[in-house]
C-alpha cells in the first residue's frame, strides 16, 4: 500500500470514529485510554577509567567509552546500538562505523534500581570476547551511574534517557579530559554556539591545560556534523595536535543525549578523551559574575578530580559569591583538595578566597584562588543553563552551575582535572534535607596493592540515608584495590556511618577517624586492607551531593544522588536474584 | 582510614569564622592569585650520587604515594621519590639495593618530611625518565613516546 491509499484509509477511520462519537451523545463520551508507554528507548552511556588491554598484555590504559542503546523496557533487552572505545594505545572502535551492538539485556531491581547491563558488541578486543558488562545504579528512571564491570576494564559514568525530539542549538560549555598523543594528561574547556555547518570564523573560544603546558582564551570552531538516527555523529573543530612538526585534527564523536547534553568522545588512535557539552540557556548571552550560584543564598559547591591517568587529585568546597561591577566577582568559602600522589593536601575545611570575571557569554576569565588551596590555584570556568541538572540532565530540578578546568600555572602539576560548580540551594536546611534513599558512586585511586601505582576502584551502590543519622549502602566494586587481575569485580558490598554536619558550614559534613565515624566498608564480606574510609561530603541540594576520600595512599570522588520515594518505571525492572549477578 | 593525617583541632573554628569574615572583606577585586611556588621548581634541580640502600615498591605509609629509593648519599640518608610509574610496566627503573645511582631532581617538604622528587635516574649509565619537567610522573606508554614533540592548537579557520 503506498502513501496516499494509507492517507485515505486513516481519514475514513478517521471520519468513522468522529461520526460514531458525534452521534452518541455527550452523556455517553468517554476520555480514550492513554496510549502505552514506548516499549524502547535510547539510552546514551559514557565512562572513563582504566583498561587492561589487550587481554592478558599485562597493560594499564587510561580509557574512554560512549554509545547509544537501544532498550526494552518492559523486557531489558537490548535490541540494537552503537559505540566509541578508545584507549589511545592499540585498542581504539574502528572510525566509520564504530562499534555495532547487536544484543544484550538490562536486569535491574525494581525495589533498589540496581542491576547489570551487557552489551554484545561486534569488537571481539573488548570486554570478555566482545561481550561488555556494566554495573548500573538507577538514581531514577531516566538516569543511572554506571561502572564497567567485567575486568577487562574499570571506570565511572553515567547512563541517560535519550531525547532527540528538540535539536541542540544555542550556547554550549564543554570540558574534555583524557591523554594526548604523547600519552600525557590533558583537558581542555570553552564554549560555543552550536553548528551544524562550518562557520566562517571562531564560534567559540577554549583554554587547555596540557601536561602542564596552559594556553588560554584560544578561538575555537566546531561543526557537528549531521547525527545518524541514533544521534551519534562526528566533529569538525579546529582543535589538532602538532607531532613532530605534523599538525593532525583531533577526531571527535558525539552522542546527543537531548538538546542540552552532549557526549563528546575523542577517537584518535594515539590520544584519548571523553567529556560533556552542556547548553548554557540564558548564560550563552547574559551570563553574570553570580550566574552560577544559588539566586537566593548566592551560595554554590563544586566537584573537581583528576581523570584516571593524572594523580589522584580531587577538591571539593562550598563558597558565597559576591557580585562586582561588570562580571567580576568574588568568592569564599572551604574546601579541601587532596593530591595523593604529589604528597600535597589543603588541609581539612580550607578557608578559600579569590576573583574571577563572568564573560556575558558564560566564559569566565580564570577564577583565582588568592588563598592557598594545595595546589589549586586557577580555575577556567565555563556556565552552564541555570535550568539544567549537569549530573542528571534529564531531570528537571537541581539546575544550574558550571564547568570548571584545572588551570594552575604556576603549579603545573593537574592536568586533565575537571569538574563542576552548582548552586547550593538548600543550606538553613541541608541536616534535614539530607535524608531519604540514594544512589552513589565513586572513582577510586589507590596504591594498596604492591606494584599498583594509582590502580583503580569504581562503586556504585544504593541505600538510605537518615536525617542526621546513619546513611547505609550496599552495591558493588569493579577492581577492588587490585589491577584488572583476579578478584575484579564484588557485590553485596557495605559501606556505612553516620556524616558529621559541620554546624558552621551548613551543607558539609565530615566521616573522619577523628571523630570515629569514617566510612566503614566491607568488600567481598570483609573489611579490605585498605580499612576505613576518611571523606568529606558537600550538599548542593536534597538531591546531590559530592563526597571526596582523604586517605593515606587512597582517594575517590564521586556523585550521592537521591532516589525518589518510589522508584517507578524503571527499564529492565524486575526482582534482581543476587545468584544471577555474582562475579567472584 | 586510621592512618589518615587530617587533624581537626577544635580551637581553629573560631580562626576559621574570623578568616572567612576577614577573606570576604579584604579580597580587592583583580587580585592576583596566591604566590605559589612551581611544585616541581626546575631552577632548583640538582643531582645526587648514593648507594640504594633499599627499593620501596609497596605502599609505605609515611611515604608519599608511588615508588622509592631509599640512599645512602654524602649528604646522609635520602628518599627518592620516582613517583606512580617509575618502577612500573615496560621502560621501568631496573635497580637492586647496593647500586650506585645518580639522581636528578629536587628536594621537597611533602608530608613532613623531606623528599627528593627525582626527575632522572641514572644506573648502570642509562637514564631513565621518572617525571617531566613539571614534576608530572610518566607513565610506561609516555616513556615510549618521549620521543614526540606534542602541542595542542586551535586556530580559527
Amino acid at each position: 500500500m503506498n502513501c496516499k491509499a494509507y492517507g485515505i484509509s486513516f481519514a475514513a477511520v478517521f471520519l468513522a470514529f468522529g461520526l460514531l462519537t458525534g452521534c452518541g451523545g455527550s452523556s455517553s463520551t468517554t476520555t480514550p485510554p492513554p496510549p502505552p508507554p514506548p516499549t524502547t528507548s535510547n539510552f546514551v552511556f559514557s565512562v572513563s577509567g582504566q583498561d587492561g588491554l589487550p587481554a592478558d598484555s599485562g597493560d594499564i590504559n587510561y580509557y574512554a567509552l560512549a554509545g547509544v542503546v537501544t532498550i526494552n523496557t518492559s523486557t531489558g533487552a537490548v535490541t540494537a546500538g552503537e559505540q566509541d572505545y578508545n584507549d589511545g594505545d592499540g585498542t581504539t572502535s574502528p572510525q566509520g562505523g564504530g562499534d555495532s551492538i547487536s544484543g544484550g539485556t538490562l536486569t535491574v531491581s525494581s525495589s533498589t534500581g540496581q542491576g547489570t547491563l551487557t552489551l554484545n558488541t561486534s569488537n571481539t578486543a573488548l570486554g570478555v570476547s566482545g561481550v561488555e558488562t556494566f554495573a548500573v545504579q538507577f538514581v531514577n528512571a531516566n538516569h543511572a551511574l554506571i561502572t564497567q564491570f567485567d575486568g577487562s576494564a574499570t571506570s565511572s559514568g553515567s547512563l541517560d534517557l535519550q531525547s532527540l525530539s528538540t535539536a541542540p542549538s544555542g550556547g554550549f560549555a564543554f570540558t574534555v579530559s583524557g591523554v594526548d598523543p604523547g600519552y600525557d594528561p590533558i583537558a581542555v574547556g570553552g564554549v560555543f554556539t552550536y553548528a551544524t555547518t562550518t562557520p566562517t570564523s571562531a564560534n567559540g573560544a577554549i583554554d587547555l591545560n596540557d601536561d602542564g603546558t596552559i594556553q588560554t582564551n584560544q578561538p575555537f570552531t566546531i561543526t557537528f556534523n549531521a547525527p545518524d538516527a541514533s544521534g551519534r555523529g562526528t566533529i569538525t573543530s579546529s582543535a589538532q595536535y602538532d607531532i613532530d612538526g605534523t599538525e593532525t585534527a583531533i577526531a571527535f564523536n558525539y552522542y546527543i543525549v537531548g538538546p542540552e547534553a552532549i557526549r563528546i568522545i575523542d577517537v584518535d588512535t594515539t590520544d584519548a578523551a571523553i567529556g560533556s557539552a552542556f547548553g548554557q540557556g540564558t548564560n550563552a548571552t547574559a551570563a553574570g559574575s553570580t550566574t552560577f550560584v544559588d539566586p537566593t543564598s548566592s551560595q554554590a559547591v563544586f566537584s573537581v578530580a583528576g581523570n584516571p591517568w593524572t594523580f589522584g587529585n580531587g577538591a571539593v568546597g562550598m563558597f558565597t559569591a559576591t557580585a562586582g561591577a561588570a562580571g567580576a566577582g568574588t568568592f569564599a568559602g572551604v574546601g579541601e583538595d587532596f593530591e595523593v600522589n604529589n604528597g600535597i593536601s589543603s588541609g581539612l575545611e580550607a578557608s578559600l578566597a579569590g576573583t574571577y570575571t563572568m564573560g556575558a557569554n558564560g566564559y569566565g576569565t580564570p577564577l583565582a584562588f588568592t588563598t592557598d588551596f594545595g595546589d589549586t590555584t586557577t580555575w577556567g570556568l565555563y556556565a552552564t543553563d541555570p535550568n539544567l541538572n549537569l549530573e542528571d540532565p534529564n531531570n528537571t530540578t537541581g539546575g544550574g552551575g558550571a564547568l570548571v578546568l584545572d588551570l594552575s600555572q604556576s603549579t603545573d602539576v593537574l592536568p586533565g582535572t575537571t569538574g563542576v560548580i552548582i548552586p547550593q540551594t538548600d543550606s538553613a536546611t541541608a541536616a534535614t534535607d539530607f535524608n531519604g534513599n540514594y544512589a552513589a558512586g565513586w572513582q577510586n585511586f589507590n596504591y594498596y596493592e604492591n606494584g599498583c601505582g594509582g590502580c583503580e576502584t569504581d562503586m556504585v551502590s544504593q541505600g538510605s540515608m537518615v536525617s542526621a543519622g546513619a546513611l547505609s549502602l550496599t552495591g558493588d566494586d569493579s577492581d577492588p584495590f587490585a589491577t584488572l587481575t583476579a578478584t575484579t569485580l564484588t557485590t553485596g558490598d557495605t559501606f556505612a556511618g553516620t556524616p558529621q554536619a559541620d554546624t558552621i558550614n551548613l551543607g558539609r559534613y565530615s566521616m573522619l577517624t577523628t571523630n570515629s565515624d569514617p566510612l566503614a566498608v566491607t568488600i567481598n564480606a570483609a573489611t579490605p586492607a585498605s580499612g576505613e574510609f576518611d571523606l568529606v561530603m558537600y550538599q548542593a541540594g536534597a538531591n546531590q551531593l559530592f563526597w571526596l576520600e582523604l586517605d593515606e595512599g587512597s582517594t575517590f570522588s564521586g556523585p550521592l544522588e537521591q532516589q525518589p520515594s518510589t522508584l517507578t518505571g524503571l527499564p529492565g525492572a524486575s526482582i534482581r536474584p543476587s545468584a544471577q549477578i555474582k562475579h567472584k | 582510614m586510621s592512618s589518615s593525617r587530617f587533624t581537626k583541632p577544635t580551637t581553629m573554628i573560631a580562626g576559621l569564622i574570623a578568616g572567612l569574615l576577614f577573606a570576604t572583606l579584604a579580597v580587592p577585586l583583580g587580585a592576583q592569585p596566591v604566590p605559589k611556588a612551581p611544585y616541581y621548581d626546575i631552577t632548583k634541580e640538582f643531582t645526587i650520587a648514593g648507594t640504594v640502600s633499599s627499593v620501596v615498591s609497596k605502599f609505605t605509609p609515611g611515604l608519599i604515594s608511588g615508588s622509592h629509593l631509599m640512599l645512602v648519599t654524602g649528604r646522609g640518608d635520602v628518599d627518592a621519590s620516582l613517583g606512580r610509574w617509575g618502577l612500573e610496566g615496560k621502560g621501568a627503573l631496573k635497580v637492586a639495593a647496593g647500586q650506585q645511582v645518580q639522581v636528578t631532581g629536587v628536594m621537597k617538604t611533602l608530608k613532613d618530611r623531606e623528599v627528593f622528587v627525582a626527575r632522572i635516574v641514572k644506573v648502570n649509565g642509562h637514564a631513565y625518565v621518572m617525571r617531566n619537567e613539571h614534576g608530572i610522573a610518566m607513565s610506561p606508554q609516555a616513556r615510549a613516546r618521549a620521543g614526540k614533540k606534542v602541542v595542542f592548537r586551535s586556530e580559527a579557520l
